[in-house]
């Protein structure tokens, strides 16, 4: 069954210490008072603009193992070949914040407010990285109400275009999904429009599932190993829980 | 303060009402525009720029700083017209065809402008003819493409590829960068550089032109 969800700004706003570090400012950077201004006028515009929204479909495993391929462009070590099978429960999933928010970075360029357009383009990825996180929760709650998971259980987003999962892998599991449903589409280059939209695989399973040490043969090339801070995490939260 | 100092440090301030005003001074006093973009402006962003590069301030700060360039650059763009805008070289910069992220290819094309360079933005979904076909008409010695797919690195191959069957090889040169782009990959796919992010792609394409 396809779920469709409407969130509301709170839910999905990444947090701002997220958004400048996006832009090379790190957490503990004593940040000036222009660019934190900058960020409020960013952040402001896209509670203005932003319709955040998202679908989620379950999908059996005999199914994924039918759509993961995409069209045999995936490396030979993909992580979610090796985390799928061991899944309770998979859904796949895609959210957007639309398309207005990429409109108003696109005209903040053209009147060269490069500053706020790029902060504003920082909310937006941000924001919609946070969805795909919020996306799971959503799943994992729905998992517990209906007594298929604990919250002992951890459901975790995997992508098309990182961990050795094609980008073209999109085709396919746009196919079943059918995201145009919230407004997303696939171009020839499987380049979601709006540009600030996510989708991918959501996992649940036990901690073992999702953990891994990543030295695949993709991994030199990849530059921001959010798997592995967010494996910390994970791991962390499994230690708070102990 | 001397006129063109204050300039400077108004854009390194990111101060845009400013060096709008003291470029406008500066014209009234009769000021070479030629002198005022090296020694104020230019001046003003190549000490943006080392401080970036010496992680001493951060990208919302430069890009403050380029929208005062920006302001100054309006006023002194027109006295230009009976001669040329003085440029460091000419730099074709685009989207690879199917790609529509273009935050990263601006932010080269931006610091590149504050760096002296005369750019030709091609925007996004460029298709390989078009790149080179500018470059040929325009009189560009560099090619910058960015793309942040997989899919669409392709597009710079073919590029490449044209460049290699027209003979252009010796006059226009290549820089590629972007999300899936590596060294290894520029260099497989044959072209002259690669630029790991905006700040190294301006350093490296100076190297380049040999500014």
């Amino acid at each position: 069954m396809k779920r469709i969800i409407h969130f509301e700004l709170e839910e999905v706003r990444a947090p701002r210490e997220a958004v400048l570090d996006h832009q090379g400012i790190p957490e503990d950077a004593e940040v000036p008072h222009r660019i934190l201004a900058l960020y409020d006028d960013a952040a402001s515009q896209f509670a203005s603009l932003a319709r955040p929204r998202g679908m989620i479909a379950e999908i059996s495993e005999a199914e994924f193992r039918e759509v993961f391929p995409g069209e045999g462009n995936n490396a030979d070590d993909a992580v979610v070949a090796n985390v799928f099978p061991k899944a309770d429960h998979l859904a796949l999933f895609a959210a957007t914040m639309g398309g207005e928010v990429s409109e108003a970075i696109a005209d903040h360029f053209d009147k060269n407010e490069f500053a706020l357009g790029v902060m504003l383009d920082a909310v937006a990825s941000m924001t919609a990285d946070r969805t795909s996180e919020v996306i799971a929760d959503h799943y994992h709650a729905q998992l517990i109400a209906e007594e298929r998971a604990t919250p002992a259980h951890h459901v975790l987003g995997y992508s098309p275009g990182y961990c050795g999962w094609h980008i073209t892998g999109q085709r396919k599991l746009f196919a079943y999904l059918t995201p145009d449903k919230i407004g997303i589409s696939l171009n020839a280059s499987c380049l979601m429009n709006p540009l600030k939209s996510v989708s991918g695989v959501l996992v649940s399973g036990s901690i073992d599932v999702h953990v891994f040490k990543a030295g695949y043969s993709y991994c030199p090339q990849c530059r921001n190993a959010t798997c592995l801070s967010r494996m910390e995490r994970l791991m962390a939260s499994e230690r708070g829980s102990a | 303060m001397d006129l063109l100092k204050e300039i400077s440090e108004s854009l390194q301030k990111g101060d845009d009402a400013k060096v709008g005003e003291l470029t406008q001074k500066a014209i009234d006093e009769g000021m070479e525009p030629k002198v005022i973009l090296d020694d104020g402006l230019i001046a003003g962003m190549n000490v943006i720029g080392k401080r970036f590069r010496d992680h001493e301030i951060f990208l919302p700060h430069v890009l403050l700083s380029a929208r005062a360039m920006y302001a100054g650059m309006d006023l002194l763009r027109p006295l230009f017209l009976r001669d040329e805008v003085p440029s460091a070289g000419k730099v074709v910069l685009g989207t690879v065809q199917g790609d529509l992220h273009d935050i990263g290819k601006n932010l080269v094309g931006i610091m590149l402008k504050g760096a002296g360079f005369e750019i030709v933005d091609l925007g996004k979904d460029v298709a390989p003819e078009v790149f080179v076909d500018t470059a040929e008409k325009e009189g560009a010695s560099i090619i910058g493409m960015s793309t942040l797919l997989t899919t669409t690195a392709p597009g710079m191959v073919r590029v490449i590829e044209i460049i290699n069957e027209r003979g252009l090889g010796d006059k226009i040169k290549t820089i590629v960068g972007g999300a899936p782009v590596s060294q290894d990959m520029a260099d497989t796919i044959g072209a002259d550089a690669y630029g790991y992010d905006a700040a190294n792609a301006v350093e490296t394409i100076k190297e380049m032109v040999g500014v």
